[in-house]
Formats: C-alpha cells, structure tokens, sequence
C-alpha cells in the first residue's frame, strides 16, 4: 500500500491530473449525440410510420365515396379489426428487444382459442342446453375462457422459452417448430372446422360492444394493455432486462441476470398476450378461426420492424409496432371500401416493410457516425 | 474457515494453486498475495497460465488444488456471483456492457435502484437517482461524462473499457481483476483506462492486471509478478526492476534477450 502511494505520488500524480483534464474534455465530446427535441421527433421511425398513416388515410379519405373512409366510425372499425394484431405487435416487439422472435403467437392464437372455446361450452352447459342456446352457467364460462385463453396462451409461449433456452435453439427455428405443432393440433382437434355454440352474449357483452357508441370495447383492451406494456418497457427493471438481454445476452448474465428466467417469462408473457388476442376471435366473431392468424406471427414481427424494432435486439419502440400494426388494416379497409382486390395489401405492407427498414438502417448510421 | 487469520491488508492470497486440463499442467503451485491498493501486473508468455489463474480467482473456472484467501479467510468461489458476493470482480473486454443501453443503466445493471413504496413493488426503476449516483461514480473515477443518458454504443473503445471498469469499481470493494484491458485500444484511449485503474487502487482494491505491455506494467504497477509454465518465477517490485529483468525471467534466460 505504501509503494503503491510513493509510487504514485513519485512518477504519476502530475501526469493523472493533467489526462484526467483531457479526459473530461475527450468524454464530453460525445455530449452532441444529444439531441434536441424535435431533432429525436424527426429521427424516430415510429414518426414516419404516422406520418405515412395520415397520408394513407388522407388518400383513401379523398378517394373514397363521400370520404366515408375518414368517417370516425369507419376508423374506430379499422381500429377494432387492427385490436389484435396491434396486441400481437406489441409482444412481437418485446421479444424482438430481447433478441427473440414468436414465429407461433398465431397457431398460438388459433389452439388457445380452440381451447377455450372447448372450456366455455364446458363450463357453460350441457351439450343439449348448449344446442338449444341456453347457457344456464354463462357468467361463470366467461371467466374460465377467459382465463383459459391467459393459461394456454402464456403455456404455449413458455415453451417456446423453454425448448430456446433448455434446448438451446435459435428462436426462429424453436417457434418455426412450435408454430406447426400449434397449428397441427388445433386442426387435429376441429378437424378444420370453425368452433360453433359460442354465446352470442360475448359479442353483445363485448366484442361488438362500443363505448360512447363509437369506440369498440376490444380496441380499448388492446389499447390498454399496449399502453401497459410501453410503461413496463420503459419504466421498470423487466424491460430494462428485456433490453439488456437482447443488447448482450453475455453482459446482462455477468450482471447477475438470470437471463434463461428472463427469456423464458418473457416467452410467457408473449403467450398470454396471443391468448387475449385469441379470446377477442370468440368474442368478436362468436367462433374460432382455425384456417385463419397462421401468419399473424410473420406480421407481427412486420409491424414491430415497421415501427423501428430491430431484429438485433436490445431495443423496442411500442409506440412504433402499434402504429406499424395499423398499417396492412388501413390499407385492407381503404381498398375494400374503394372495391379493389384486398390482396393489394400485401404487396403494399412488402414495400412499405422495406423502405421503413432502409430508412432505419440509414438513420442507424448517422446516429452512429 | 480460518477467522482467527484474519487479515485486513491482503486482499486475495492464492496458496498453492494448481490446475489440470487433463494430462496439462497449466498452474503448478503458485502462490501469490495481492495487498490493500496495490496493482500487480501478472506478466507471462502464451501459455503460462496468467489468464487460467484470473479465471480461478474470479470464479469462472475451479482450482485442481490449492487454497484461495479473501481477506485471510479461506474461501472456495464457486462462480462468477459468488465472487461479486465477496467483492471480486473482472472486467471482460467490452463484454460486460449491453451497447444499446444508456451509461447509468449499464452502470447500475443488476442493481437497480428502485422507486419508494408501490411503484419500487411493481418493478418500476428510479432512473434519476441511478443518472445522478453514475454521474458522481463516474466523476469519482476521473471520467467526466457530461450526458449519462447517451448509449453506450456511441462511447469510444476506451470511454467504454473505462466505463466497464466503473462499473467493476463501484460494486467491488476486495478485487479488480483485468485480462488485457487496453488490448484493443490506441494509446489516447489506455490512458483513460489506466487512470480508472490507478482510481480505483486509489480506493483501496487490490488490483490484477494481465497484460502484455510489459514496458507499461513496468511504470504503471506496483509490483510485477513473472508466471512461466504455470509457475511464479519471480515477484519484482515494479520501481526496483527493469525491463530486462522482467524480460529475463519472463522468457527464462539471463541477459540473453536484446534489450528493446
């Protein structure tokens, strides 16, 4: 201890306050990487996915009959047909930040509404009470769908969690896989045919319900729990983690992060929310979508990435994946009212996918420079 | 456990350590002492097991045999958390931060602070106390970030290294133990590094440097210690020892070596 206090004042103590000084002012060099506000505004790509949803709108608003499209009822009802892949985005994005992707959140959706449909008519009635349309146990199997839908979906995407952190697979292959099975399942157990004798009480209840007359119920669901997962993201230690392990999977582990704990809850957390999109599929259309949602993990990602999310990891922007998820549902619905081929809206959320991502990459790099 | 052998200025004593790769000998009983404040530099060809000895003390990989002291007190690491437990930690080259997270929330990873009361209960983070400690952390380090909230991405390789080793300092209070810090950094660059390192000797840590800079050892450290084939041959006081002498017993002639 003593050498090293001579040794110090001996050789180096003049020296270390002279580069200390350099440091500082080497250091706060990167201090114009600070952005003003609007600077921050103009570089976010969740920004530019509004700015071309106002145009869309604006265009489909001039160009439909009597602008019917920017009607506030046509756009709550693009908002209501947008409520579940707008969940679905949303967890696509958290998995992205943590530098996994759910290609099966939609034979996910498909099974754990199957599922639950199965529960309700369980818990509901006798078969023959069912076929004569009454549920003598109504309230009660709306309580266990519901909850089944939040089981089965979280379970499903835990395993997702488990077979890519246990089993060490890369996510996209684990939820290609899982994605089948989902898929095969459900077909296996409805032989391909939609579920019936769902109550209609759901849809009045719920799914066709509107607040104010205006804005359907299932839109606010999904608004709500969007808008919890931003605050999570953003405020609390499971999106600091979710970041952290997405940015370096290594660094947040040698922070003391159990990251296969992390990974596989946030799996779950994914599932749970493809569950309540599922449940939304039994409440809007009184009936599960076997045939349907196979590809609703794809856009997902598509809409998250549209939104600013990498697939590199250690970021999100909810914001962005939600308005990213309204993108295919705007243009679906303009061309639908105008009377053109609704799969124009593929092609359409392709090119879009691309030039959002280009100009990511690019503001990418100048932030890097 | 040896209480009555407490010891408040050795910081990690290793007795006796050997470790076996099978049929290969990488450590054959060294031994070695790291005081209170003091910076040694662990100095080696390739091979002579400077690095197999840093993972052991900080519980990455598990002795053959021998016997490792923490403040006098016998200790077996069994990984890498029960070394932070003790107050040991190593700075991996750039591997100990997440590049997309801002400096205060890579400094405070895996100790968060937390917001009081209902909000703490949900998980919900006090950023700004975590940008004001880093701030003051930092500035205690000589590293004068005027923005904590920037990604670490965008730092220098030397602001990021000295960060690394921030965050190493400001949790550990026995060890600091470096594989190559400055390894990949230009000269501007090690010396922030090297003024973090001397910072935190400053506050009472014992530092293990292993590098290959030896002529930067020779000034820097406090104590040189010469590992060939998996044996100490020699612990040099740094301001009483030369370049050669270093070289010397480093590559196991005597004044053979050109002198450079």
């Amino acid at each position: 201890m003593i050498s090293r206090a001579q040794n110090q004042k001996d050789n180096s103590n003049s020296e270390m306050t002279e580069s200390n000084q350099a440091n500082v002012k080497h250091l706060s060099s990167i201090e114009q990487k600070e952005l003003p506000f609007y600077e921050v505004i103009l570089r976010s790509t969740a920004f530019w996915i509004l700015v071309i949803l106002v145009i869309l709108t604006a265009i489909f608003g001039y160009l439909t009959p009597n602008n019917v499209f920017i009607k506030p009822e046509t756009l709550f009802t693009i908002g209501l047909n947008a409520s579940q892949i707008l969940i679905l985005a949303v967890g696509a994005t958290i998995l992205l930040a943590s530098k996994n992707m759910d290609l099966s959140i939609g034979t996910n959706l498909i099974l754990t509404s199957t599922l639950a449909a199965k529960v309700l008519k369980i818990v509901a009635g006798t078969p023959q009470e069912i076929m004569s349309g009454s549920y003598p146990n109504l309230t009660n199997a709306v309580i266990a769908a519901i909850g089944a839908s939040i089981i089965f979906g979280g379970l499903f995407g835990m395993i997702n969690g488990l077979i890519v952190t246990k089993l060490k697979m890369e996510a996209f292959i684990a939820s290609l896989a899982t994605m089948m099975i989902y898929w095969g399942i459900s077909l296996v157990i409805t032989q391909g045919a939609s579920e019936v004798g769902i109550p209609r009480a759901l849809q009045l209840g719920f799914g066709h319900k509107k607040l104010f007359d205006l804005i359907p119920y299932p839109l606010i669901v999904a608004l709500i729990i969007s808008g919890v997962m931003w605050l999570v993201m953003r405020f609390t230690k499971f999106g600091l983690y979710t970041c952290a392990i997405g940015s370096s999977a290594e660094s947040a582990e040698r922070s003391g992060i159990r990251t296969d704990l992390y990974i596989i809850s946030i799996f779950a957390l994914v599932g749970v929310l493809a569950g309540i999109a599922g449940f939304f599929d039994l409440a809007r259309f009184a009936t599960t979508n076997p045939q349907g949602h196979q590809t609703d993990g794809l856009m997902a990602i598509t809409a998250a990435v549209m939104g600013g999310t990498s697939l590199k990891g250690g970021r999100a922007s909810i914001p962005g994946a939600m308005l990213g998820a309204l993108i295919p549902t705007i243009i679906q619905t303009g061309l639908v009212i105008l009377g053109v081929g609704a799969f124009y809206q593929m092609i359409a959320t392709g090119f879009f996918l691309v030039i959002a991502v280009y100009l990511d990459k690019k503001r990418y790099a100048g932030y890097l420079d | 456990m040896n209480i009555c052998k407490v010891d408040d200025q050795i910081a990690i004593e290793v007795k006796g350590i050997k470790k076996n790769y099978g049929h290969l000998q990488a450590l054959r009983g060294v031994d070695l002492k790291v005081v209170k404040g003091e910076i040694v530099a662990l100095i080696g060809d390739n091979g002579a097991g400077k690095s197999t000895l840093a993972k052991i003390i900080c519980g990455a990989i598990q002795k053959s045999e021998g016997e490792l002291y923490f403040w006098g007190e016998k200790t077996d690491v069994q990984s890498i958390n029960h070394a932070h437990k003790i107050g040991v930690f190593t700075v991996y080259q750039d591997l100990s931060l997440a590049p997309d997270l801002p400096v205060s929330d890579n400094l405070f990873l895996g100790r968060e602070i937390m917001r009081n009361g209902f909000l703490g209960k949900l998980g919900v983070l006090d950023r700004k106390t975590m940008r004001n400690e880093s701030k003051k952390a930092l500035a205690a380090l000589g590293i004068g970030l005027k923005s904590i909230s920037v990604d670490t991405r965008a730092l220098s390789g030397g602001e990021r290294q000295a960060l690394a080793i921030a965050k190493a300092v400001t949790w550990a209070n026995t060890a600091l133990i470096m594989d190559e810090p400055t390894a990949a950094l230009g000269a501007r660059q090690s010396a922030i590094v090297y003024d973090t390192i001397r910072a935190a000797s400053a506050r009472g840590l014992a530092v293990l440097v292993i590098s290959h800079d030896i002529p930067k050892m020779v000034s820097f450290a406090d104590r040189i210690v010469v590992l060939r084939h998996g044996c100490v041959v020699a612990s040099l006081e740094a301001k009483k020892t030369t370049l050669q002498e270093v070289l010397n017993f480093m590559l196991g002639g005597r004044g053979e070596n050109k002198d450079d």
